[in-house]
């Protein structure tokens, strides 16, 4: 039953969300931005009210003509304003009651979402409370007929039975103090909206709580035109020797009130009570989805090469705002399609959104749309960064090679100069694209320091049948020309935190941590820096002495290389076994650490849970090399290795 | 050309939503009165009479009790509830029974009732008994002309000599 008001409703916003499209576009559709439209109609009500409060005189005698000598005496702003704050008023409730709709049947109020729906409730009725005590400032016919429904309401409660009434009929105790109290609640539950919304949206990964400025600016404009045309004006003022007959009625706000002469209080009370307590219990109440994973999922994101965690229900895209992936976005609703993506791995649920978004095609061929879709099993989603990291652009060089080094047998040191005049800025830790000639790439780490002008090192792996390095061992000479895209990668030393770092290395993994390490020796952080090396034997460690050299010049900066397989005579007395289990061995516990992990995909895909497992934050350990563990395809190995590493 | 049909669009979509906003701001009218009715409102809170009088303990009573308790005087608290009816032109429009708020019943009691009228001259008699046997002790009778919206109100006030028309 309710599954079909949700497909019903979803069926309805669509429709009339497509239809503003054609109005608006689908960027500045205002059906995608209720929540923050009523934010900022929340904005519009407090800044209007604070200059009607100077105006407003908190005696019985004096507050109607001070609200008449602003409506009339100064029509052209004070008159405005008012209008404006009346309008704002209803027109937020208008939103609200849409957004909450919108949340409700697109079922974006359950699981973790329990937190805003709750908050949201709250503040369903703290806006009605607002806008109800609003009315009762005036003391015009309508004030009498709100403040005395009011009491008459709540006089059927026991504790008050009939006693609350007395205090607004009889003229001599509607006095200068019951209205002074009468508007400093009419300041206190405002202020207590406010501090709830703060709440409200806090938990809302980059939660916009502003529309975009064109639709405040049209929105603003409708109002003004709204207000001149009809302005908001008090009726005849209170009269307590008589009975308040017919009256205008803010429908938006004041409907319960109508019902309450049509039925007795008590059931009033049963009919707001129980929708209340539905309304909060909504998010644990039936129909539930169909549980796919408790624990959420696990999402892999290219091409950050972060793995991060994605709860039941979330969005692709909220998941990623909240770990910082700086996925493109827009609508969140499912209109724009600027969050287009595609789905390397896994299952999804693809959600609800436009056709124009997101065409069929593009959806049969793996596209999905951040903002909508949601986690069926583990996944592995690749999308197009707008933004290069740190604005530093990306774009393609032509680049020399000087030297050459074979410092091992299979790993080549390769040495690149730029053109004359041509500058690469990247950080310590970033990758560069080579580019073949047939159109795939090869990615390789930076190994020297962003600081080191002129020459970018590199340093390959031999991998046996592959595309290029055994050209690179075979062909490639002095003066070649490497055509490579640069800089990449979101795999960078943090410099924003104060906790000891560990580099793992595994084989050429050694290159993005020379980087690292020789930048942070150059801007002379103070971190203590620890270095496992692993290898399978000692003649492995292609560049040993250098960072045994650091060792011995900064104090904060320690070695220690573990060989997998070391043979009998190369008489190793140092660490052996998996480099990772040496860390493993050395820390009982990891939290409070930094971890960058650059090596193989398998390295990794073991290295990485276990981490976590020792108390290591997630946003703690970055790597060059992410897998999934459930997706680990035999092929692709020179192409997953940016650290150069396998 | 398109950014014109956009802007005419947006207007149409626009002005209604105006629209709603300014007119259900203030329309319909609601009739909580209808035009052609009066009411009548009885609002009085009133300690009516203790239930049994205070009476002198004996000797042999006063000892059966803790030592900090012995007060020559017991006086139960408990009051009596409050009978009300209210005629209009000599028929009873209300008849109530209040009892006594307060966990002990020891407090006041308060009436409230809200009625409608019909409008023109009218003859209200009220009536209470606030002890527990007996007749009714306070009595006011008025005649009044209630026109269309006219507001009576019916309080009780001893300080100031029982049932007041207030109108
Ligand atoms: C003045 C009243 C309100 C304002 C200004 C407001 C504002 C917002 C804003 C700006 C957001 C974040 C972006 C968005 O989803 O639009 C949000 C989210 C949300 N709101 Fe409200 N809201 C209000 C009332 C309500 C009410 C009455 C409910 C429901 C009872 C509600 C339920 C939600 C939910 C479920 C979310 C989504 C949380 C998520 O996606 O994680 N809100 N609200
Ligand atoms: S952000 Fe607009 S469709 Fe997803």
């Amino acid at each position: 039953m309710l599954k079909l008001v949700h497909r019903a409703g979803r069926w309805a916003f669509l429709r009339v969300e497509s239809f503003f499209n054609l109005a608006f576009g689908d960027r500045l559709n205002p059906l995608y931005y209720l929540g923050p439209i009523s934010y900022f109609l929340f904005w519009i009500v407090l800044g209007s009210g604070l200059y009607l409060y100077i105006f407003f005189d908190t005696g019985v005698e004096e507050a109607y003509a001070s609200v008449e000598q602003l409506t009339h005496g100064q029509w052209y702003f004070g008159g405005i304003l008012r209008s404006l704050h009346r309008y704002a008023s209803d027109g937020m409730v208008l939103t609200m009651l849409l957004h909450l709709a919108r949340h409700f049947v697109f079922d974006r109020y359950r699981a973790f979402r329990w937190f805003s729906w709750v908050s949201g409730v709250v503040l369903l009725w703290l806006i009605y409370s607002a806008g109800i005590n609003g009315y009762m400032l005036p003391w015009d016919r309508l004030a009498q007929f709100v403040v005395i429904a009011t009491a008459e309401w709540f006089d059927w409660i026991p504790v008050f039975g009939g006693t609350l009434v007395r205090n607004f009929i009889f003229p001599e105790n509607v006095n200068d103090r019951l209205f002074s109290l009468l508007s400093f609640i009419h300041i206190g539950i405002p202020l207590a909206a406010l501090a709830l919304l703060m709440v409200h949206t806090q938990r809302v990964p980059q939660a916009r709580t502003s529309p975009p400025w064109p639709i405040a600016a049209t929105l603003s404009a409708a109002l003004v035109v709204l207000s001149l045309l009809k302005p908001a004006l008090s009726q005849a003022p209170a009269d307590l020797a008589s009975a308040v007959t017919v009256i205008d009625f803010d429908w938006f706000y004041l409907p319960v009130y109508a019902l309450l002469y049509r039925w007795s209080p008590g059931e009033v009370w049963a009919l707001v009570g129980g929708a209340t307590a539905l309304f909060l219990l909504a998010p644990w109440l039936p129909p539930k989805r169909r549980r796919v994973s408790k624990e959420g999922f696990h999402l892999l994101v290219r091409p950050d090469n972060h793995i991060i965690s994605v709860r039941e229900g979330e969005s692709i895209l909220d998941a990623g705002l909240r770990e910082g992936i700086a996925f493109p976005f827009e609508c969140r609703n499912g209109g724009c399609g600027k969050c287009k993506a595609t789905l390397t791995y896994g299952e999804i649920d693809p959600g609800n959104y436009q056709k124009d978004a997101l065409s069929e095609a593009e959806r049969a061929a793996g596209k999905l749309l951040l903002c909508c879709a949601t986690a069926l099993s583990d996944i592995e989603v690749e999308y197009e960064p707008t933004e290069p990291l740190g604005g530093r652009p990306i774009r393609t060089y032509n680049a020399r090679v000087t030297r050459m080094n074979r410092l091992a047998p299979d790993v080549m040191q390769v040495f690149l100069a730029l053109g004359p005049g041509e500058q690469l800025d990247y950080y310590a830790g970033q990758y560069i694209n080579v580019l073949l000639p047939n159109g795939e790439h090869r990615s390789f780490s930076f190994a020297t320091a962003p600081h080191v002008q002129g020459e970018i090192e590199l340093q390959i792996r031999l991998v046996p049948g592959g595309k290029f390095t055994p050209w690179v061992f075979d062909h490639m000479q002095v003066g070649d020309t490497i055509r490579f895209e640069a800089p990449l990668g979101s795999f960078f030393l943090r410099e924003d935190s104060d906790k000891p770092i560990i580099f793992v290395a595994g084989s050429t993994g050694f290159a993005p941590v020379k980087s690292m390490v020789e930048h942070a020796l150059h801007i002379g952080l103070k971190r203590n820096m620890l270095l496992y090396w692993g290898v399978r034997r000692p003649q492995d460690l292609y560049l040993g002495e250098l960072p045994r050299q650091w060792e011995r010049e900064h104090a904060n900066f320690k070695f220690i290389p573990v060989m997998s397989d070391p043979a009998p005579e190369d008489h190793w007395t140092g660490r052996i076994g998996l480099v990772h289990e040496a860390i493993l061995a050395d820390f009982p516990d990891l939290a409070g650490h930094q971890i960058y992990a650059c090596g193989s995909v398998d390295m990794v895909a073991a290295a990485h849970p276990a981490f976590l497992a020792r108390g290591l934050a997630q946003e703690d350990c970055f790597s060059d090399t992410f897998l999934l563990p459930a997706h680990k395809p035999g092929g692709a190995a020179e192409i997953m290795k940016p650290g150069g590493g396998r | 050309m398109i950014g014109v049909l956009r802007f005419l669009a947006q207007l149409a979509l626009y002005v209604p939503l105006m629209v709603i906003l300014g007119y259900f701001s203030s329309a319909p009218r609601f009739a909580h009165l209808p035009q052609d009715r009066a009411l009548m409102r009885v609002s009085f809170s009133h300690a009516g009479e203790r239930l049994r009088e205070c009476h002198q303990r004996t000797p042999e009573e006063l000892a059966k009790l803790p030592p900090n308790m012995r007060s020559q005087l017991d006086c139960p608290r408990e009051r009596s509830p409050l009978k009300v009816e209210v005629e209009l032109d000599g028929r009873l429009l209300l008849s109530l029974d209040v009892p006594p708020s307060g966990l002990h019943h020891d407090g006041a009691a308060t009436v409230y009732r809200r009625i409608e009228l019909p409008t023109g001259r009218h003859e209200i008699a009220v009536r209470m008994r606030d002890r527990p046997h007996g007749d009714f002790n306070h009595r006011a009778t008025t005649t009044l002309d209630l026109p269309p919206g006219g507001s009576v109100l019916i309080d009780f006030d001893n300080a100031r000599g029982g049932f007041r028309f207030r109108s």
